[in-house]
């Protein structure tokens, strides 16, 4: 074959493993990013988190959220929502953010899926 | 209430389901700390292979001789043909013991602590409706519709349902449903024959929401993650799990992929209890 070609294909396999790779961390921070409150789940967003701020900034310390499922839910204590979802969020995109720098440096399809050559 | 996780295990010739009922009562108390009872046909068997006290209660179904046939995958080029006893998913209900229960695939491999929030759930009943292949490449048209004019589909694999008297009704309808299949599956315009619980619950939710869309169930939490037959699990170290899904258009040819603390429901059964043999060998 070509060296030229094999050089493209072998780069090609390291681009699909990457991808796939990219996804799945993906997938993993959508997992994380589910907050759960009063049997009801969240997911956090900056706009669930900018919406909470501003309502704690107006000193509101009660509002109804919807919920993942489209039912809605009492907030009652709104200040301790706000902290908790934006603790989530840092959790969930630090570790994405980590994970990602941490599989950007892999040149490799082997290391991609950090199987011994 | 008490709380746990219901597997059933009904072995065929060629898989031993039993084995991967052990495994995942053994993720289930590590990640969630939870007991898991187990329904079998295999009580025997159990007793003789594996310690039968990592289970809490083993509950006994009676041999079914029915046939229902289907092909087992081993990637994309190994196949076998074998009976696929999966009748008794409607009576779970009356089976299980517990009045919260967690009900999971044998082949489902617990790698986090997600479903613990199932038990916090104002719901009370829960599955999944969507779901992530590993693979990036496949139509996966077959897990959104049960059929092309049919309804929502959803997956029977991972289940949370509290004992009410609307949940005893849908186990009751999936128990009609399975007994009539020949019915709805012409009715819901489903081609294949074998009877397939994703199909009955997809069928029951779409009949219990007024035969439309709603809210009759809810979701679990995130999505199902998986790998079908076609795939391979190829290795596993703590909570990461490395498989090689098939390449699109190259039968037998496979790309790595690689997750760490994620759920995943491994349809290649044969490659799991491959991956089974290797952990169970470590440990003794």
């Amino acid at each position: 074959m070509d060296e030229r070609l094999q050089k493209a294909l072998d780069f090609s396999n390291y681009m699909v493993t990457f991808n796939n790779q990219k996804r799945a961390l993906a997938e993993k921070y959508n997992q994380d990013l589910l907050y759960y409150h009063l049997g009801a789940q969240f997911t956090v967003t900056k706009e669930l988190i900018n919406f909470c701020y501003t309502l704690v900034s107006t000193d509101n310390t009660e509002v109804v959220l919807v919920d993942d499922n489209g039912s809605p839910v009492q907030i009652t204590d709104l200040e301790n929502f706000h902290a908790n979802i934006l603790d989530v969020y840092f959790t969930a995109s630090n570790e994405y953010y980590n994970e990602f720098v941490n599989l950007k440096k892999k040149r490799s399809v082997s290391k991609l899926v950090e199987i011994d050559e | 209430m008490n709380k746990g996780v219901l597997v059933i295990a009904r072995n065929n010739n060629n898989i031993d389901y039993v084995k991967q009922a052990v495994y995942l009562a053994k993720k289930v108390k590590k990640h969630l700390d939870l007991p898991t009872s187990i329904i079998t046909d295999n009580i025997e068997y159990l007793n003789k292979s594996f310690d039968p006290e990592v289970f809490d209660h083993i509950i006994s179904v009676g041999y079914e001789s029915k046939t229902n046939t289907r092909s087992f995958y081993d990637g994309g080029l190994a196949s076998k043909t074998d009976n696929f006893k999966n009748s008794s998913r409607s009576s779970v209900y009356d089976l299980t013991p517990y009045d919260e229960t967690l009900l999971l695939d044998s082949d489902f491999v617990v790698n986090n602590n997600l479903f613990l929030n199932c038990f916090d759930s104002d719901q009370d009943l829960l599955l999944y409706k969507d779901s992530y292949d590993l693979s990036n490449n496949r139509n996966t048209k077959e897990f959104e519709f049960i059929s092309d004019s049919g309804c929502d589909f959803y997956w029977a694999t991972c289940v949370f349902f509290r004992k009410t008297e609307t949940n005893k009704m849908f186990f009751d309808l999936i128990k009609h449903i399975q007994e009539e299949w020949n019915h709805y599956r012409r009715l819901y315009q489903i081609q294949s024959q074998l009877f397939r619980n994703d199909f009955a619950f997809s069928i029951a939710i779409h009949i219990l929401n007024g035969f439309n869309k709603g809210n009759f169930a809810g979701q679990m939490p995130g999505k199902l993650t998986y790998i079908t037959d076609q795939d391979i699990l190829w290795n596993t170290k703590d909570e990461t799990m490395t498989f090689l899904v098939a390449k699109k258009d190259y039968l037998g040819e496979y790309h790595a992929i690689a997750v760490k603390d994620m759920n995943v429901h491994v349809m290649n059964k044969f490659s799991l209890s491959r991956i089974i043999d290797q952990e169970m060998a470590v440990e003794q």
